[in-house]
């Protein structure tokens, strides 16, 4: 048996719903994921951190059944809690408290002896290059350093998932490619599972091999970073030599649309169904025009969020303009 | 290409813990059971040394039992609990303040009255045969008329009302330290986020107030319960052997004063606490509940002639009944019943308790 087939799924979620009161906060989430590194995205009150909630046992879901890591999101609340390192995006730290005592703290709240824990905490934050700064009061830690110190406190007991809520937040740019690349670290060489909630898309780009995307409580898209960015099979990146004023108009005759060119010669195009590569370059020989580059367009996760956003809106607005019976 | 597998096998030093097992994973089940069985003999011994109280069948009696069952109770919830290690950290946080222990210091000065005067009292007996003896530097006095003031004055002898009127003193330097502990412990975790660290541990709500009270119980119990049983070894070692068998319901009213103290003060300073968050709110609230309600409480029955009932108003005074009651100290006429002193005790804990659990339960704690 293949080890995939052995390892229970991170995340098994069938129909998950939340309400509060008439507003529904999470609308029949479906979805199935292996252990990796997850990105969750979406704009502000897409349902985010009331997923985050019901991953944590903090808030059981309306409806829907779901697990992590086999065990029961609404029936083993606690048990969840001790399985998942929690970042919070909030400081939450304990004014005057030295950076060990803290992490230690945490360890001892995962259920780690005293000595257990304060052992575990200095490993911890030494790991994290926070070992010179660990006897300091909190309130003189950088935003950079309570990041990581924060990170320190999730991992202390060393969960096998770590649920990360904006972990870049406020940090400069060496201190944000610095967070991220520990974050990959953790991921891909001691075989954490992470679920990293953020609103900036460079981080799960660089972070995630998974990403889902929430628009009003609806599970938009799921699936890796790479094929998702893929997924759209209409564009094209073509490099042209010579006069293209005759191919242009063939092409436009063809059902091509220009989607921007540029002073040297490079051209996006979104070309209709059913087209083939090699009528580029018959018209391109047609009409005495030399393509130097062929490629396929694939979009930036940016791109495609805001694409993927743009589509729903504008089928939720003809969904209600139906209702409504408005012609269009 | 290593499976995931192959790299959790032979990943560096963060993936050598085991996850959490629970409670009794280990040796930790022997060190609760070891615990346990300790705080059990305590209470025998506490039980024993008030034996003729237990053959009585008054309602005392059975307040005294159930008494030690809810000390017994308060230990077990610690220990199958994780408020332990909030409650340790709570206490160390204070301690680190230089301002807490003026305070402090402030609030023993009565304890020292109280110690101090026993050893003068003492030696005073010893120079009865004497018409005047010198008293440090301060003059020449008559030892007979030495310890009638210590006797019945200042009740210096060791009996219940010694120790009421140790309590009574002692709860003012209480009221100071808890307005300055309640700002520092729980003030401060609902003004800097900190809750949401505590809340998405595998701890609930409850075991959070229970560290957050135990901290403050602990200070309190510094305060009151722990000074007042050295006051009454310090008398059993200077009168004789017998008073230590003779008062034994003494030691067991005092742990009962000190008890509805920490349980009635714990409760009203967490819930003033979450309310007013900031150190100068909270002594602002806190001086209104023990200072003005019980001048107002002597306002309205004392001048204005109204039922002693309005002295319920008070919770000084409440508690001082109950405190009185378990001490076995008759109380004045113009008092109302101890029953319904407590009566209001329990219905202020309630009340704060029901604002607690409903504040905390109403913390965002994913933003």
């Amino acid at each position: 048996m293949s080890e995939s087939a052995a390892a229970p799924l991170l995340l098994e979620l069938d129909g998950i719903c939340r309400d509060y009161g008439s507003f529904r906060a999470l609308s029949n989430i479906s979805l199935r994921l292996p252990p990796g590194r997850i990105g969750l995205l979406g704009p502000n009150g897409a349902g985010k951190s009331s997923l985050l909630k019901i991953l944590l046992g903090l808030l059981p879901p309306s409806a829907g059944t779901g697990k992590l890591l086999g065990r029961d999101i609404a029936s083993a609340r606690a048990e969840l809690r001790r399985l998942i390192g929690y970042m919070p995006e909030a400081d939450g730290l304990i004014p005057g408290l030295p950076g060990v005592e803290y992490v230690a703290l945490s360890g001892e709240l995962y259920g780690m002896s005293y000595l257990e824990a304060r052992r575990r905490a200095h490993e911890v934050l030494s790991h994290l290059g926070l070992e010179e700064a660990r006897y300091r009061p909190l309130e003189q830690y950088s935003l950079g350093m309570k990041q990581r110190l924060k990170l320190a406190a999730a991992l202390v007991h060393d969960p096998p998932v770590l649920l990360l809520d904006e972990p870049t937040s406020g940090l400069d740019p060496a201190g944000r490619d610095s967070m991220l690349d520990l974050l990959a670290n953790l991921g891909r060489d001691l075989g954490k599972s992470l679920i990293l909630c953020t609103h900036l898309l460079g981080d799960v780009q660089r972070v995630c091999e998974t990403v889902l995307i929430l628009h009003r409580g609806r599970l938009l898209r799921q699936g890796s970073v790479a094929e998702l960015c893929a997924s759209r099979q209409d564009r094209y990146c073509l490099q042209i030599q010579g006069d293209p004023s005759a191919f242009r108009e063939e092409l436009l005759l063809e059902g091509v649309q220009i989607v921007q060119e540029n002073e040297r010669g490079w051209w996006r195009v979104a070309v209709p169904a059913g087209w083939s590569n090699r009528a580029f370059f018959a018209l391109a020989s047609n009409h005495g025009v030399t393509l130097t580059a062929l490629m396929r367009d694939d979009e930036t996760l940016e791109d495609l969020f805001h694409r993927v956003l743009q589509e729903a809106d504008q089928s939720s607005r003809l969904d209600s303009e139906r209702s409504h019976g408005i012609p269009r | 290409m290593a499976s995931r597998a192959d790299i959790l096998r032979s990943s560096g030093p963060l993936l050598h813990y085991r996850t959490w097992q629970g409670v009794f994973a280990g040796s930790r089940l022997s060190g609760t059971i070891a615990f346990v069985v300790v705080q059990t003999l305590l209470l025998v011994v506490l039980f024993a040394l008030s034996a003729p109280d237990l053959h009585d069948s008054t309602l005392a009696g059975w307040c005294r039992l159930l008494l030690g069952a809810v000390f017994l109770g308060l230990w077990a919830l610690v220990v199958y609990s994780r408020a332990w290690p909030i409650a340790r950290l709570s206490l160390l946080l204070l301690l680190r303040r230089r301002l807490f222990w003026a305070v402090y210091a402030l609030g023993l000065v009565s304890f020292l009255l109280f110690f101090f005067g026993q050893y003068l009292m003492s030696w005073a007996v010893t120079q009865l045969g004497e018409q005047s003896v010198r008293v440090g530097g301060f003059g020449r006095a008559n030892p007979a008329e030495l310890v009638r003031v210590f006797r019945d004055v200042l009740k210096l002898n060791g009996s219940a009302e010694t120790f009421r009127s140790f309590f009574q003193l002692e709860v003012y330097g209480v009221m100071i330290v808890l307005a300055l502990a309640g700002s520092i412990l729980i003030g401060n975790d609902l003004r800097f986020g900190s809750l949401s660290f505590y809340l998405s541990r595998p701890i609930s709500s409850w075991d959070y107030l229970l560290g957050k009270g135990l901290a403050v119980a602990a200070f309190i119990n510094l305060m009151t319960t722990i000074p007042a049983l050295i006051l009454f070894v310090q008398y059993g070692l200077l009168e004789s052997w017998d008073y230590f068998l003779t008062s034994g319901h003494l030691m067991v009213g005092i742990i009962g004063y000190g008890l509805s103290l920490t349980v009635v003060l714990t409760t009203l300073l967490l819930a003033t606490a979450v309310w007013v968050q900031r150190t100068v709110p909270l002594i602002m609230v806190w001086t209104s509940l023990f200072i003005f309600c019980p001048l107002l409480s002597r306002a309205l029955v004392d001048a204005l002639r109204l039922d002693p009932r309005w002295r319920l108003i008070d919770l000084w005074n409440d508690l001082y009944l109950v405190g009185s009651r378990l001490l076995q100290v008759d109380l004045s006429r113009t008092q109302p019943d101890w029953q319904e002193a407590a009566l209001v005790l329990t219905g202020v804990c309630v009340l704060c308790l029901s604002y607690l659990i409903l504040r905390i339960r109403a913390v965002e704690i994913v933003k």
